[in-house]
């Protein structure tokens, strides 16, 4: 006797448990009308899965509702990596980088070793708010001035230098400057 | 590995994780990708707003599904009483067949368009489950426990969306 459709289907989704996994097995061996069914569909299930929604459009409202949530959950914690590499980044173009896809991480070691007192990161930093809770994490709010546009790379890397921070540059998809 | 749902770094990590596959369950079923970003805004919204605790990832995932599924089903159904059913059917396109002078990309397109408009007009409660079946990598088991029915009603509700499919695609 033939296998029926709904057991193919559970075959098919690799859901059909022994003893009769082994039976259809079986009678796929021999029986061409059953696996003939059984290819159809594999090429429905093939179907569907082809429709999928893509992971590049995913990706673009991935990014976008998680934006909603950085401004609304997340308010405090990437503000300043964001500051720094939007400025540094701009000031490090013509001197630098010749590629056109050039991009800026600073790691500031000292500020999640040490902590910084306030009134110097004033002094760099937008408006630097108070410890969250561990003194490991600092915020750098929206607030215009001053501004790290006043500031060459190499002025605010010889003042956190002079500071006793570890500064590290690194250029994305270029030799890590030393 | 304990989940706060509205841990920072808890969050982004099942974030990172369950949106794709929300992103894709609730686009499959609603057949509108604007509509499905809401859904898994406002999901994740309410995920992170409750601050709960969660066992593992999956448990997690478990939640999310079944709250952003049953928003969808809520929107679909607002969205076909809004239209009303002639609305619906007159949105329909039925010039599927001029597809002679597309080149393959284009034929490609209108397969997954008819695949999707086919998914579309199944029964809500099979489309939830094929669906879940075919864009998420849950077995039966895992796509029961979600939707709070029995294994052995997935696996019926597979077969028979399958069947409704063939035919639907058929006749095209
Ligand atoms: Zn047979």
């Amino acid at each position: 006797m033939c296998v029926d459709d709904e057991l193919l289907n559970t075959y098919l989704d690799d859901e059909l448990q022994e003893p009769w996994r082994t039976q259809v097995q079986e009678h796929l061996g021999y029986c061409n009308a059953c696996r003939q069914r059984l290819e159809q569909l594999r090429s429905l299930h093939q179907k569907l899965v082809d429709a999928r929604l893509g992971d590049s459009e995913i990706k673009a409202r991935q990014e976008r509702v998680f934006a909603y949530f950085e401004k609304t959950r997340f308010p405090s914690t990437n503000k300043k990596m964001h500051i720094f590499r939007k400025k540094i980044q701009v000031k490090l173009v013509p001197a630098l980088i010749t590629s056109a896809a050039a991009f800026v991480v600073v790691f500031i070691g000292a500020f999640v070793l040490f902590g910084t007192n306030p009134q110097q990161g004033q002094e760099i930093l937008p408006g630097v708010a108070s410890p969250i809770d561990s003194a490991h994490i600092r915020q750098v709010t929206e607030v215009q001035k001053p501004s790290l546009d006043m500031f060459s790379l190499e002025q605010i890397v010889q003042h956190l230098d002079a500071m006793g921070y570890a500064v590290k540059l690194e250029v994305k998809a270029v030799t890590p400057l030393e | 590995m304990e989940i706060q749902s509205n841990d920072e770094r808890a969050f982004k990590q099942v974030y990172e994780e369950v949106f794709p596959i929300l992103m894709r369950v609730v686009y499959h079923v609603t057949n509108n990708q604007d509509l499905a970003e809401e859904i898994c805004q406002e999901a994740f919204i309410r995920f992170f707003d409750k601050g709960m605790e969660f066992a593992t990832l999956d448990d997690a995932k478990y939640w999310l599904i079944r709250v952003s599924k049953n928003l969808a089903i809520n929107q679909v159904k607002r969205k076909a009483r809004e239209q009303g059913m002639v609305e619906k059917l007159k949105k329909m396109p039925a010039n599927h067949s001029n597809t002679s002078d597309g080149s393959q990309v284009l034929m490609e397109k209108e397969t997954r368009k008819l695949v999707q408009e086919a998914i579309d007009q199944l029964p809500e409660k099979f489309r939830l489950v094929i669906v879940m079946k075919e864009y998420t990598d849950m077995d039966y088991k895992q796509i029961a426990q979600v939707l709070h029915i029995s294994e052995s009603n997935v696996k019926v509700r597979v077969y028979r969306a399958r069947k409704m499919l063939e035919s639907i695609l058929s006749q095209e």
